[in-house]
């Protein structure tokens, strides 16, 4: 792929592999496995590691991942390398994360910054009111690592939120997967909120948590790190990946319901190569369109507190039934039985 | 070569020199059998035992520090794999009917070796029982090795959720109490932040021995996750569970941890709750203890 695109791929090499990766690696290594057997198949050497200029892809992250869930055999393994990924060892990026001057400047800069501090999945935050929600979306196709991801992802966000506030902030966590079996290890790295078999992966905090400054906020220091941060950005390559842009345009053009052609088109490419390139992704347009209006319906119910008609309506839908047909093929649940569950 | 083996070059160097003995003797002293004339049967059955002994007596040296026991296994599985190997040498060598050394080459070794043997496995029998002695407090009713964490090293959740599975069961049957504390250490995630992951856990072994002490003898100590730990007590009312609780925090406090780097003392506080068993299964009673622990902690945050 050219380096043109304004967005990076399963197979771009941008992310640093002494940075994020490196992580892993040393718990790996802290845990008294060979890196031989960590790095196999990924196509990298430990030195290449500690020469500190290799560029990796997500599919090689991936595969590092991958290695290091099956040969550290421990249901921890995910929670301890979140632990260690917020704010991180990325320069102006992990010190303009830890010089936030509240929580929701802090969220929202990750989000800016996820193609350095989560390139794998994509953080997305949302306000109403009364709470913040920060939910995950799949960046490159994780596929079967999809669950290490986000209890990595929601434990880093987790951590990061008791470092900076220094306390144990009431998160609520929302999983699309059932309740697994060790479950002790959400409870301790994560909290007791936990909520499975949710449409979506999504954590939930009040929102005066998020508005109250930081003890250790450097409001001079912090925009200069920001600032560096940003040309960090620049310079490391496409700030988010394919199907995190097609999110974004699925979005902005959701009461339309668009399809396969009109996306491709959008994103200049055929729908032959189109399809192609999501299906290396892992994914689908139908599946991507699905997520898209599954998220804008429960923004619509939970929120706006909208009935079935009023949702049909708004993303054009033949009628209310269609809708919760439809809805019930997303989620395996009817909108009814959800009613209250996300702020109940 | 695993570390262990390299106690063991010596039996090993003998096993392979008597090998070879026999297999010159038999050279030396008969013909060697065309190929075609070879029964794969024999060779296969006899082959294999003496492979088979060869893999036991591999297995137990690189799993068994020196020692007295150690020798005596050693030298009947030697002896046993002599025997084996003789026997599967005559299916090569033909050996002239004058020879009658061979019979005794072949069925001397194996009695020998299997009495070596059993009176080897009396004295490992009475070597486990002092090592279990010392797993006493970490391990109850059964055993399974693949259930504990390389950390600390205690039993996991899974183990405790099976233990307290027969003990709820048992104290059901017995109508006693039966209690579970649990301990969480307080700002484990600063210490990590401050002095590494490694510190961190330095702290989690020192804990878990400190724990192990302040027990009773019928309790089990385990590592629920992270920095969470979980006791089940036996025969133990919730006053007394309480009590227990409160120890195992006084016991945490006191404890002057210091850093492998630079010798500092890390002062160190645990979280405790405490939950006595009612009509319920192990999974209720975990999650009644685990929210019974979020509102110690609760009250940790505003009191800080």
């Amino acid at each position: 792929m050219s380096a043109r695109e304004p967005w990076y791929e399963r197979d771009s090499r941008f992310i640093a592999a002494h940075q994020q990766p490196a992580g892993l690696l040393d718990l790996g290594l802290g845990r008294g496995i060979d890196s031989h057997r960590l790095l196999r198949g990924s196509g990298l050497f430990h030195e290449d590691i500690l020469r500190g200029a290799t560029l990796i892809s997500p599919e090689q992250y991936l595969r590092l991942i991958d290695n290091a869930q099956r040969l550290l055999a421990a249901d921890d393994t995910s929670f301890l390398f979140g632990q260690r990924l917020l704010p991180g060892h990325q320069g102006a990026a992990s010190q303009a994360l830890a010089q936030a001057g509240n929580l929701l400047e802090a969220l929202r800069l990750l989000g800016e910054l996820r193609a350095l501090l989560c390139p794998l999945l994509s953080p997305r935050l949302v306000c109403d009111e009364r709470y913040a929600y920060l939910y995950w979306l799949d960046s490159c196709g994780a596929g079967p690592s999809l669950r290490f991801l986000l209890e990595a992802h929601m434990a880093a966000a987790t951590a990061l939120g008791r470092r900076l506030s220094g306390e144990r902030l009431p998160w609520r966590f929302h999983f699309r997967h059932a309740e697994p079996r060790c479950v002790e290890q959400y409870w301790v790295h994560l909290g007791e909120d936990l909520h499975f078999g949710s449409p979506c992966d999504l954590m939930r905090l009040p929102l005066d948590c998020l508005n109250r400054p930081l003890p250790q906020a450097a409001p001079t220091a912090g925009a200069v790190s920001r600032r560096q941060a940003r040309a960090q950005l620049e310079s490391a390559g496409p700030a988010a990946s394919l199907l995190d842009r097609l999110y974004d345009w699925l979005l902005a053009h959701v009461r339309e319901a668009p399809g396969l052609e009109r996306a491709a088109e959008a994103f200049a490419m055929s729908p032959t190569t189109f399809k192609r390139k999501l299906r290396k992704h892992a994914t689908s347009y139908q599946e991507q369109h699905d997520r898209a209006r599954l998220h804008v319906a429960l923004w619509l119910q939970q929120v706006k507190g909208y009935g079935n008609e009023a949702i049909a309506s708004y993303l054009h839908f033949h009628d209310a039934n269609n809708f919760r047909r439809s809805f019930k093929r997303w989620t395996g649940m009817p909108p009814s039985s959800l009613r209250q569950s996300l702020c109940g | 070569m695993p570390s262990l083996l390299r106690h063991h070059r010596l039996k090993l160097l003998a096993v392979v020199l008597a090998a070879n003995f026999s297999l010159l003797l038999h050279l030396a002293a008969g013909d060697p059998i065309p190929v075609r004339e070879w029964n794969p049967l024999d060779i296969f059955g006899e082959g294999g035992a003496a492979l088979l002994a060869l893999v036991w007596l591999g297995l137990m040296l690189s799993s068994r520090p020196a020692g007295r026991v150690t020798n005596l296994l050693a030298l009947g599985l030697g002896c046993v794999f002599f025997s084996w190997w003789t026997d599967c040498l005559d299916e090569f060598v033909r050996l002239p009917e004058s020879v009658h050394w061979d019979h005794w080459l072949e069925s001397a070794p194996m009695p020998v070796g299997l009495l070596l043997l059993t009176y080897g496995l009396y004295h490992w029998h009475h070597e486990q029982l002092a090592i279990s002695a010392q797993m006493e407090k970490r391990e109850r009713l059964f055993r399974e090795h693949l259930l504990f964490d390389k950390l600390t090293p205690l039993a996991g959740a899974d183990y405790l959720r099976r233990q307290l599975q027969l003990s709820l069961e048992e104290s059901r049957r017995e109508g006693r109490p039966l209690s579970l504390v649990a301990v969480d250490l307080d700002h484990f995630d600063a210490i990590n932040q401050r002095f590494g992951h490694a510190e961190g856990d330095a702290v989690l072994q020192a804990v878990t021995q400190l724990l192990l002490l302040n027990l009773r003898r019928q309790d089990l100590l385990c590592r629920l996750a992270g920095d969470r730990f979980v006791i089940l007590l036996p025969h133990t009312g919730e006053s007394q569970a309480r009590q227990l609780a409160g120890e195992m925090a006084l016991a945490v406090e006191h404890l002057a941890h210091k850093t492998r780097q630079h010798g500092e003392r890390l002062q160190l506080g645990a979280s405790v709750a405490c939950a006595m068993a009612l009509d319920e299964d192990a999974e209720q009673l975990l999650r009644r203890l685990n929210l019974a622990l979020a509102r110690a902690k609760q009250g940790l945050a505003l009191s800080a």
